[in-house]
């Protein structure tokens, strides 16, 4: 379709009156941003309270002289900080020394966060070679687990080295591994389903149940223009305003990264840059996020028009909003959040696969980790668009009727 | 009448409320109406006044018979209608959070007119309308008469060679309505725009209609000029006409 003077003249007045809305503002430019910024704060705030204390459970099994210096090293400062008699530098709630086999176990059923194993050949290694090994095992999801086994690895270092300046301590970290994207990528997933149906949607949906409520519609429908074209230059309008929301999204994306990154670094040692990628968005995947959201809006704003066309009025176009766009948006971000979208099998799998949103998050977390084929991804694509498609189609259709202003 | 510039022929339009009701909204209307004139559409509410202009504007499609505007069929013709025509619905509304200026600029836009064009027309049109000092603030905080103004305003920016207003001064005080009958009167006579009015003040209808139709549950029971139509059914003023013709009660065709 081609955008004329007359598009362009509505398309004005739209966004002029959004722009003198402070609740429409709200919901295309604030939205996005509190939604991004409280996350980041959030995360911040958790990243903060790493500090506090954490068990850790170790297991010594070398018997020579420098695991025994270090696991006595460790327990003695654990003692003195527990005790209030040295600055607290390692911060472990309590020191639970177990045999290797009762370690692995807790380890395997998620008892422990932190394990840390000095293996028997640890002073054999070290004084033949000037650097030897020990393991700990962190579970990277609990703040308080990954901050604290930085700090173990760290004060390990430092005792080692303390006696002789070249030996080296390695740490073999060990760390759950997921197929899924990262957390913050995840996040990313969940907030972008989450926001672009919570504006841009119902913006569109409520715009001719607006016209049609403030009595406006009958005078629009009088003008020497198509109603396809009036459609048109309302869906532009939506689009035009919607990218106005991507860019505040991208805005709070960074904004987001800002917080945790900052927090992180604060409080964290530098082998734990790899808790920063788990909660921090990767910035090159912000184009593919903008475009999943791009998808996204345009689905809303197909489904929004048919919403528009059918409600009586606003209040009935919020309602069904409601029904249509955020329930099944919340529970899809909330799956793609927590785990694979994917893992649902039977008649809900299928519900969940019937939803076009989902497609959207199978989408972008196919991509984010690594997962996808392309012919998956065009799947995905295709048929998010097709389903805006027959919506628009549908959307053109009920506003062709005389019905639209009865 | 020499120049007719709005007729109908058996129009009818029938609306479908569910499987088996239907409502007769008008029934065979004929009617004509020439250049320049003020013609008022009266009727207790339900009469079909509101659908006859629907259809006129082509907003609604007739069920059985057919209409011309300026000549052409309303629906076959209607892109050629349509940018002579200007409507003022009854319950019109107005777009609250752009200013009284831009409520007339943006509804001319709409008609392709030039922008500076549109401006020098709402300079003259809020000017007869009063409102010129109120031009650049939201019409939010405006009265319903303050509103009803703007659309009339809203309505003229086009210059239409047919007006149809419904109910246009409805909400505007005594002498908000004057100047806009004023106005009417004005572009009736000197400019010979034609102008279709609906009202329920029958004194408005005496003093600006050149001639009048009474329509009754969709049928249009009499036409002409309100002198003509006391003189016919013998009664002392156009509301007894009225009165009688839509109860049935005191008046008789003499």
């Amino acid at each position: 379709m081609r955008i004329d003077s007359k598009t362009v003249w509505i398309l004005r007045k739209e966004i002029k009156s959004v722009l003198r809305s402070r609740w429409l503002l709200l919901g295309f430019i604030i939205s996005p941003l509190f939604a991004w910024t409280f996350q980041g704060m959030f995360l911040g705030f958790i990243v903060e309270q790493a500090v506090e204390p954490e068990t850790v459970y170790i297991t010594l099994e070398d018997e020579g002289g420098w695991g025994q210096i270090l696991n006595s090293s460790i327990a003695t400062q654990v003692a003195l900080e527990n005790a209030n008699l040295t600055e607290k530098v390692l911060l472990i709630e309590q020191l639970v020394p177990v045999e290797r086999s009762v370690g692995q176990s807790l380890w395997d059923n998620r008892t422990a966060s932190v394990w840390l194993w000095i293996p028997s050949n640890f002073t054999e290694i070290l004084e033949t070679t000037n650097h030897s090994t020990i393991q700990i095992a962190v579970n990277t999801g609990n703040f308080r687990a990954s901050a604290a086994a930085a700090r173990l690895a760290e004060f390990s270092r430092i005792i080692i080295n303390e006696i002789q300046i070249v030996r080296n301590l390695w740490i073999a970290w060990e760390v759950p591994t997921t197929a899924e994207a990262s957390y913050g990528h995840q996040l990313a997933i969940f907030l972008v389903m989450l926001t672009s149906v919570l504006a841009p949607g119902p913006y569109v949906s409520k715009s001719f149940a607006g016209e049609r409520d403030k009595h406006t519609l009958e005078a629009l429908l009088v003008v020497p223009m198509s109603r396809l074209k009036i459609l048109g230059a309302k869906l532009v309008a939506g689009l035009l305003l919607s990218s106005i929301y991507s860019a505040f999204t991208v805005v709070g994306i960074v904004l987001y990264n800002w917080l945790i990154i900052t927090r992180a670094t604060s409080t964290v040692p530098q082998e734990a840059a790899a808790y920063i990628d788990l909660y921090s968005i990767n910035l090159n995947t912000v184009p593919l996020i903008v475009f999943v959201q791009f998808l996204v809006l345009l689905c809303a704003i197909g489904i929004g028009v048919v919403i528009s066309c059918l409600a009586k009025d606003q209040a009935t176009a919020e309602s069904m909003n409601n029904i249509i766009l955020l329930v099944p948006t919340m529970i899809i971000g909330i799956l793609g959040f927590t785990g694979s979208i994917l893992q649902y099998g039977g008649i809900f799998g299928l519900i969940v696969l019937a939803i076009p949103f989902s497609h959207a998050i199978i989408f972008l977390n196919g991509v984010l980790s690594g997962t996808a084929t392309p012919i998956g991804l065009l799947g995905n694509v295709a048929y998010l668009l097709g389903f805006t498609i027959v919506f628009m189609i549908i959307g053109a259709k009920l506003f062709e009727r005389e019905a639209i202003i009865a | 009448m020499d120049d007719i510039v709005i007729r109908t022929e058996n129009l009818s339009k029938i609306f479908e409320k569910g499987k088996k009701k239907e409502v007769t909204a008008l029934d065979h209307v004929n009617l004509e109406i020439g250049r320049g004139e003020v013609f008022g559409l009266i009727g207790p509410n339900g009469a079909g006044k509101t659908t006859l202009i629907r259809v006129l504007v082509g907003l609604l499609t007739p069920t059985e018979g057919q209409a011309w505007v300026l000549g052409k069929n309303v629906v076959e013709d209607i892109d050629y209608i349509r940018p002579r025509v200007a409507l003022l619905p009854q319950e019109a509304g107005i777009y609250e959070r752009l200013t009284a200026r831009e409520n007339i600029v943006y509804y001319g836009g709409l008609y392709g007119i030039p922008e500076d064009e549109l401006h020098r027309r709402a300079d003259r049109l809020l000017d007869i309308v009063g409102l010129r000092e109120k031009e650049d603030y939201q019409v939010k905080g405006f009265s319903g008469g303050m509103k009803r103004k703007v659309l009339v305003a809203r309505a003229l920016v086009i210059e239409p060679e047919v007006l149809f207003l419904d109910e246009p001064t409805t909400g505007i005080d005594t002498i908000g309505a004057r100047v806009v009958r004023n106005l009417l009167k004005k572009l009736s006579s000197e400019e010979k725009r034609t102008i279709v009015l609906t009202t329920h003040d029958l004194n408005e209808v005496s003093e600006l209609c050149h001639r009048v139709g009474i329509l009754n549950e969709g049928r249009l029971v009499a036409t002409g000029k309100p002198s003509e139509l006391e003189e016919k059914y013998k009664a002392a003023n156009l509301e007894e006409v009225f009165t009688g013709l839509v109860t049935g009660e005191g008046v008789f065709e003499g």
